[in-house]
């Protein structure tokens, strides 16, 4: 089961790492989250992975190890705040450099220009 | 009051001519030479005491990690280059009060030059070698500043950069050689260094030091090859030339020679390369300064030959030519301090530097010129006066030494031969300037300066008389001090006179006068065989390198920095891989001792499903809207895992999340295109990034892979141990966020409300205009919000803040929290907006979310303050098991009013950013000014 | 326990509890109250930071435990010299860049105060904390506020810029994750001094894997730290986000060389067994390097700004050099240089605006242009700054770096590092003296209709200005606390060593 579980863990954070290489601002914007599920997993499993023996005092006789759930938590709030802060950023990219491509370099698309 | 003040007294002295500028000239020109005179004053104070042989030393620590200390020594050497420093400085500001004319910021020239005065004082000065190169180093800034004090000419700008690039260059080889100095000898006191001369030389560093004192020497003595800076320093004021760039600044290469000279002299090395740079650049100097048609082009020049004359002296390796060297120094500060002040009374009183244009002014300026000639003889090195006598004992020392071996007699020809062109230039000085006919097309008829203008020029040229006349008398104890000082042992038996009788050297000088003579009378032929030469500007060719380093820089940078951020994001991957790869390798094995838990189905297809879902999210990364619904796909099972792998807050929170990122990349699609543009990015990029990611994925992988499997201690088993008793709640994981590690929780809230903040920042300004029909060109919808949805929404929105208000109060002990809650009821407030539009609830609701954050904020931070009132540290939680009647037992937990913070930071942010998000979507676009 | 023991947190807790105070109704609308409170609360956190130090001098190392658990289980603040330093720097900063920001910069963007507190909450926290979880959430604490600054007054070129920031520290902040994980991982203990105690007990296979997850690290430091090849969005993002920020993120890049210092410098420096020590190899080429590219690309730079920026790149080279030095020394050194550069540094972005604001369409571009109005003081603190950041004497720019070659004795490293200091330094006077006479001296004319500088503006930079002269002047003290900040760095703190300080 681990081995299945480290499979994913890697298979995901190639796949967001790659997609973190692209060169769209929406494009990166979803690498950063599915990377961010990689990492999250990964700092989860860094305790060992325990199956029915949640952290919940007197609900069973072992327990899966709480920190990293904890650390966890945090790195998802954070990671959330920041996905969030990161679309609107490219939100504001498009409107300001009329492309959504990271470098503001590419061909103008006529979309930005058109009113609604 | 002692020597101790004399570098003091000047650096106080910098501030006042800024003060008394608002005065008339005089009065600035009288208070700037106040402290310069006392301190000239202090010295002959202590004159007496330094002829008699004693030196004084003086220091306090300064910066004793550095080994740099205050810490000044007055010898013979020193007292020597004072007097000179000082007593020609009087001089110069005397001169300049005259020279300058109304528009030119006198204030601020006078405050150069004493900063000037002060840096070259500490120079001569100084006992210690960092405090040395401090001063070296302030010479060369005030020399910037000085030549370029006419900054409105081109080339006075050109020049000044010039000197400072050059002599900066020297700067920092001279610091990197004391450096080094100091590592063999251990110290940079000079009085430790100048005794351990044999153990320097013995060093396996002496070479790279001597290297480096050499390089530091030559620049700031324009010694071949670093020469060319001198003549474009010549863009300066004259006042400026006969100070900084004959008296005194260009010395300051050779005193270094000479203060280090029992140090780094007496070797092969030493020998050879010093005596034959300045071998070579004074025959260079003197050659050149005969074809100039600029006055103070030609005095350059001249002076570069006489540098390097004293420099091919000090190279000798004989202490008589060190004496020689040193008494050369003073005479050659004296005659050609006096010629450029005169050049100066030529040029302001004429309009002209150039020699093909000024002639026969011996009828507008008699006095100036006799005073000329008298100084330009003593520079030819006629008898009776001060440059007779130096250059008698020249080459008597270029007799005595044997350089070259059986070639070394070419040493006193070439010595002669150099002379012989001094005489022609100092000839061709008197001739032209002063005779040979008529003005041509001078701007001005010339006349005799003020009288006090020439008051400086005639006390150097009477010195030049008195010391040609009576060495002994006037120089002769001093010289001697000095040479003392030099090699701090006796000296040999040496002598100074105008009369040796007939020998070798009297028939060199004679020789040398007759050629110089023959040279000058020939002079058509020789202008027309240096006129065939291209003539090389040093400036434009200096200013070609650094522009060609420019361009060549900016190509480089341009080459790296080429603006596309997939470059820079490869550029992190890939150094992060090179980081981790190594240590991998060397692992044989990732599997630990643990044993593996079995496989079961679900596992396999959750995994089936995040490894499909990412799968997709790549292949259909082009068509946005699949992709954000595969994406949430690989979330839902990303969650699912938490809770199988009992971590049910995960899992809550993660749903909670998921849901409200997808709402937020959903109404953020409506801005994007609905497809990726297909990316133009080459194949090979293409493969590089999937190598790169694929790689990374693997080592996480692996890595993972053996953290599950290793055993680990950790200190978890605390926090199950004491969440009931210490923390007051069963759930630990939420025990952890809001007391063990509640600073991290802390933290992370504050993260959340800045980035609320930024969202707000950013979308205020967003002045972004949308389309209003989707890719295949069909109209969006404009029907009203569908009412069903909104009455169904409406009716669930106090079933969902219930249950959010359920979720809340376990957290303490069951999964759930301040965090989860906030979520939940911030999507049931989103839904009212999704099903009412914004409209509908902005009248209804009527709260300013950023308030709501700071709330938040605030509870959470006074509830870990709340602690102080207890005596305890920030964030201490307190809980307290109260029974109320009919309600029956409960708990109270500070932590509780902590999580109400995080509870309410949630809602806030999470509602600032999806509201004015949506706003962006309406009509009505966000209006909030940004105050 | 009274007010006085609590002194440690206070570097994070006022920056905190102002912004926050700052964003509620009638203070959020009104700027003259925002710029009162705002700077007060800068001096006051420039008090406490020297009260701090003080403290740190005479009773030695603070240690604040958070929510009264000890380390490991609960996290620490850990306040000793270096800390400290760092906290005084940062404090002394933000007063500046504020005083600055008042003369209107603080009007062209919303809640500039309050970001700017929450940026200083950040630092601090990062300087302060014992916890590496805890360092990660401070980093994002100032990540996410430095995100929102960058864009401050907005504008085509910020928001490019700072996709590009952005989206790079993103990657880094799941780098620092994975590196986070894989430490727990192996050492299960978040407690730096824990972890630095607990590695030498690791199997060899762990140790394998923790030295992966250090490395990691070393990445994301050096990412923040601007160093090569991570440096590349610095130029454009410091060049073109609005002067008091630029100025702010002075600091920024420092943060990173700290990290760096604390946790390969000393948690996997030379006690550290099997780990000894392994960044070294990997630091000496980059740090060489990042001086030679820095230094081209300040040969290159076509506007003061980008110099500037280029300026930091080489500085932070140059502090690199002092970690690879490895020696208590050489960190003294270091730690001496870190604080001339920053402030140097600092002080010319704001000495930049006033250029700008006073060249009209030359802004501060290399070009002939109308003589600024004010051009003697400008052009005279310009010398100042030049001097410092070129190193030469009398200000303290030469002090550092002679510090930092004196702190060189290998013959085999001093034949690198002493042409490349020196080289870099002969290539900053070069481009400092050619800009300085462009922008100075080329002129023509006088561009009147420039708005003069503000007092508050001039008071900013002499603030900082005046601190280079003192840091020479008092050079023997500064060093006393450098040199100390340096020993307790280079010994360590075992656990045990942290509670016995805790109680």
């Amino acid at each position: 089961m681990e081995l299945v579980y480290a499979i994913c863990v890697g298979f995901m954070s190639a796949c967001g790492i790659f997609l973190m290489l692209r060169g769209h601002t929406f494009t990166l914007v979803i690498g950063l989250t599915l990377l961010s599920y990689a990492v999250n997993l990964f700092l989860f499993a860094s305790g060992g992975l325990t199956i029915g023996a949640p952290a919940v005092l007197n609900s069973s006789e072992n327990y899966a190890d709480p920190l990293p759930q904890a650390l966890v938590l945090t790195a998802i709030v954070i990671g959330f705040a920041m996905t969030a802060f990161a679309v609107i950023l490219a939100m504001r990219g498009r409107a300001d450099l009329g492309s959504d491509h990271v470098d503001g370099t590419e061909a103008f698309d006529p979309l930005s220009e058109e009113k609604s | 009051m002692d020597y101790f003040w004399v570098p003091f007294l000047p650096m106080l002295g910098i501030i006042i001519p800024l003060l008394t500028n608002k005065l008339n000239r005089s009065a600035c020109a009288l208070t700037t030479a106040l402290l310069p005179a006392v301190a000239l004053c202090l010295i002959f104070l202590d004159l007496p005491a330094i002829l008699a042989g004693e030196s004084f030393h003086k220091s306090f620590e300064w910066i004793p990690q550095l080994g740099l200390s205050l810490s000044f020594r007055l010898d013979g050497l020193a007292a020597l280059f004072s007097i000179l420093i000082l007593g020609i400085g009087l001089l110069v500001i005397l001169y300049a009060r005259y020279y300058l004319s109304a528009k030119d910021n006198m204030g601020r020239f006078y405050c150069y030059l004493i900063m000037f005065m002060t840096a070259m004082l500490g120079i001569v000065m100084s006992n210690n070698m960092l405090q040395l190169w401090f001063y070296w180093e302030l010479t060369s800034i005030s020399s910037f500043l000085l030549i370029g004090f006419w900054s409105y000419n081109s080339d006075a700008r050109k020049g000044a950069r010039m000197a400072l690039t050059i002599t900066g260059a020297g700067g920092l080889a001279l610091l990197a050689g004391i450096i080094l100095l100091a590592q063999v000898v251990g110290s940079y006191e000079l009085d430790v260094v100048l005794n351990s001369g044999e153990l320097v030389r013995q060093s396996p560093y002496y070479l790279a030091i001597l290297g480096l004192f050499l390089i530091g020497a030559f620049t700031k003595s324009a010694q071949f090859p670093f020469h060319f800076w001198l003549p474009h320093a010549m863009a300066a004021p004259t006042p400026v030339s006969a100070y900084l760039h004959s008296a005194t600044m260009v010395k300051a290469g050779i005193f270094l020679l000479a203060r280090f000279y029992p140090v780094l002299a007496g070797t092969e090395t030493w020998f050879v390369v010093v005596s034959l740079t300045g071998l070579f650049t004074m025959l260079l100097g003197a050659y050149t300064a005969l074809f100039k048609h600029d006055l103070k082009g030609l005095l350059a020049y001249s002076t570069i030959s006489h540098l390097g004359l004293i420099v091919l002296l000090l190279g000798l390796n004989t202490e008589l030519a060190a004496i020689a060297a040193i008494f050369h120094i003073m005479n050659h500060a004296v005659f050609k301090a006096s010629l450029f002040m005169a050049a100066g009374i030529i040029d302001h009183e004429s309009g002209s530097r150039d020699m093909r244009k000024i002639n026969g002014l011996w009828k507008y300026m008699p006095v100036t010129a006799t005073l000329a000639m008298v100084a330009s003889a003593a520079m030819a090195g006629v008898p009776l006066l001060n440059g007779f006598l130096s250059k008698e004992m020249f080459f008597t020392e270029t007799l005595a030494q044997s350089i070259l071996g059986s070639m070394s007699w070419l040493v006193p020809v070439l010595a002669t031969i150099a002379a012989a062109f001094s005489v022609a230039y100092s000839l061709r000085f008197i001739h032209d300037v002063f005779f040979n006919g008529e003005p041509k097309g001078l701007p001005k008829t010339p006349h005799e300066p003020p009288r006090y203008m020439r008051v400086p020029v005639e006390i150097l040229v009477a010195i030049c008389l008195l010391v040609g006349i009576f060495p002994n008398y006037t120089i002769g104890p001093l010289l001697e001090n000095a040479s003392l000082a030099v090699f701090n042992h006796p000296l040999p038996e040496y002598s100074i006179s105008i009369w040796h009788g007939f020998n070798l050297p009297l028939l060199m000088s004679g020789m040398a006068t007759l050629g110089g003579v023959g040279i000058y009378l020939n002079r058509k032929h020789l202008f027309k065989f240096a006129g065939m030469f291209p003539d090389i500007d040093a400036k434009f060719i200096f200013e070609g390198c650094i522009q060609a380093c420019v361009r060549w820089a900016q190509k480089v940078t341009n080459g790296l920095e080429n603006g596309s951020l997939q470059r820079y994001a490869f550029c992190l991957c890939f150094f992060a891989l090179l980081l981790i790869a190594p240590p991998l390798f060397e692992l044989e094995t990732t599997r630990g001792s643990l044993p593996g838990t079995p496989l079961n189905g679900a596992v396999i297809i959750a995994a089936v499903l995040i490894i499909a879902g990412s799968l997709a999210t790549i292949i259909w990364s082009h068509y946005r809207l699949i992709a954000l619904l595969m994406l949430s796909l690989v979330g839902l099972v990303v969650s699912i895992t938490f809770a199988y792998f009992s971590a049910p807050d995960l899992a809550l929170t993660q749903l909670s999340v998921e849901i409200v990122t997808v709402i937020l990349l959903l109404l953020a699609l409506y801005f994007f295109p609905q497809h990726t543009p297909t990316s133009k990015s080459r194949p090979s990029r293409f493969v590089r990034d999937l190598a790169v990611a694929s790689l990374i994925g693997c080592i996480i992988g692996s890595i993972s892979f053996a953290l599950m499997t290793h055993p680990l201690d950790s200190i978890s088993a605390f926090f199950l141990a004491n969440s009931k008793t210490g923390g007051g709640g069963t759930n630990v994981v939420n025990v952890i966020l809001v007391d063990f590690r509640g600073f991290d929780t802390f933290g992370e809230i504050t993260v959340l409300g800045i980035a609320a903040l930024g969202i707000h920042k950013l979308i205020a300004r967003m002045r972004l205009s949308t389309h209003n029909k989707d890719d295949d060109g069909r109209r969006w919808a404009k029907e009203k919000y569908p009412v069903l949805l909104s009455v169904v929404s409406q009716s669930l929105l106090p079933l969902f803040l219930l249950i959010s208000v359920y979720i809340f109060m376990r957290g303490h002990n069951l999964p759930g929290g301040g965090f989860i809650a906030g979520l939940i009821t911030s999507i049931a407030l989103i839904q009212q907006y999704l099903a009412n539009g914004v409209g509908w609830m902005v009248k209804r609701v009527s709260i300013n979310y950023h308030y709501m954050i700071a709330i938040g904020l605030i509870t959470a931070g006074l509830t870990g303050l709340g602690s102080w009132l207890f005596g305890r540290p920030f964030l201490t939680s307190w809980f307290e098991y109260v029974s109320l009647p009919w309600i029956g037992k409960f708990e109270l937990a500070s932590a509780l009013l902590f999580d109400i913070g995080v509870y309410f930071t949630v809602i806030g942010a999470t509602l600032l950013i999806l509201a004015s998000l949506g706003k962006l979507t309406t009509t009505e676009r966000l209006t909030v000014g940004e105050r | 326990m009274s007010l006085f023991e609590h002194l440690v947190i206070f570097p994070i807790l006022i920056p905190f509890f102002v912004a926050v105070v700052l964003l509620f109704p009638h203070l959020s609308n009104c700027l003259s109250k925002q710029r009162v409170i705002s700077i007060t609360a800068h001096v006051a956190l420039v008090v406490v930071a020297f009260v701090l130090l003080f403290k740190v001098e005479g009773q030695g190392i603070q240690v604040y435990a958070l929510g009264d658990w000890s380390a490991p289980f609960g996290i620490v603040l850990v306040a000793d010299m270096f800390s400290v330093l760092m906290v005084c720097l940062s404090a002394v900063l933000g007063l500046a860049i504020t005083l600055y920001a008042t003369a209107g910069e603080d009007k062209t963007g919303a809640f500039f105060h309050p970001l700017i507190m929450f940026q200083l909450m950040g630092i601090n926290g990062a300087f302060l904390t014992g916890d590496a979880f805890n360092l990660f959430v401070f980093f994002e604490v100032l990540l996410i506020a430095s995100y929102a600054l960058m864009i401050h007054g907005g504008g085509k070129q910020r928001t490019q810029a700072n996709i590009h920031y952005v989206f790079l520290n993103l990657i880094g902040s799941s780098l620092f994750l994975f590196a986070l994980g894989t430490l727990y991982g192996t050492l299960g203990t978040l407690n730096f001094a824990d972890m630095a105690d607990r590695i030498p007990l690791l199997s060899s296979n762990e140790l394998l894997i923790a030295k992966a997850g250090a490395l990691l690290l070393l990445a994301v430091f050096g990412l923040k730290a601007g160093m090569l090849p991570l440096h590349f969005w610095l130029p454009k993002a410091y060049s073109t986000t609005s002067t008091p920020v630029a100025a702010l993120f002075a600091i920024m890049t420092k943060v990173g060389i700290y990290s760096i210092w604390r946790v390969h410098g000393v948690m996997f420096g030379d006690q550290a067994g099997g780990l000894a020590n392994i960044a070294l190899p990997w630091l000496w080429p980059i740090a060489l390097l990042t001086i030679v590219v820095g230094a081209i690309a300040i040969l290159a730079s076509q506007n003061l700004r980008v110099l500037c920026s280029n300026l930091v790149i080489v500085s932070v080279g140059t502090l690199l050099v002092a970690i690879s030095v490895n020696t208590v020394q050489a960190t003294s050194a270091g730690i001496y240089y870190l604080i001339h550069s920053t402030i140097a540094c600092a002080a010319m972005f704001l000495l930049t605006g006033l250029i700008q604001q006073q060249r009209g369409q030359a802004e501060d571009r290399f070009v002939a242009a109308r003589a600024m109005p004010q051009a003697g003081i400008l052009g005279f603190i310009f010398v100042l700054l030049a001097i410092a950041l070129i190193g030469m004497p009398p200000l303290s720019g030469f002090v550092g770096k002679a510090l930092i070659l004196q702190s060189v004795t290998e013959a085999s490293q001093a034949i690198w590092v002493f042409p490349i200091v020196l080289g870099g330094g002969l290539i900053a006077l070069i481009a400092l003296s050619r800009a300085g006479t462009s922008l100075f001296w080329r002129t023509s004319g006088e561009n009147k209709g420039a708005l003069k500088g503000h007092p508050s503006q001039y008071l900013a930079i002499g603030l900082l200005v005046a601190i280079l002269p003192l840091l020479v002047i008092f050079g023997g003290t500064v060093n006393d606390y450098t040199q100390l900040a340096a020993e307790q760095l280079k010994s360590g703190l075992s656990l045990q060593q942290l509670n016995e300080v805790a109680k």
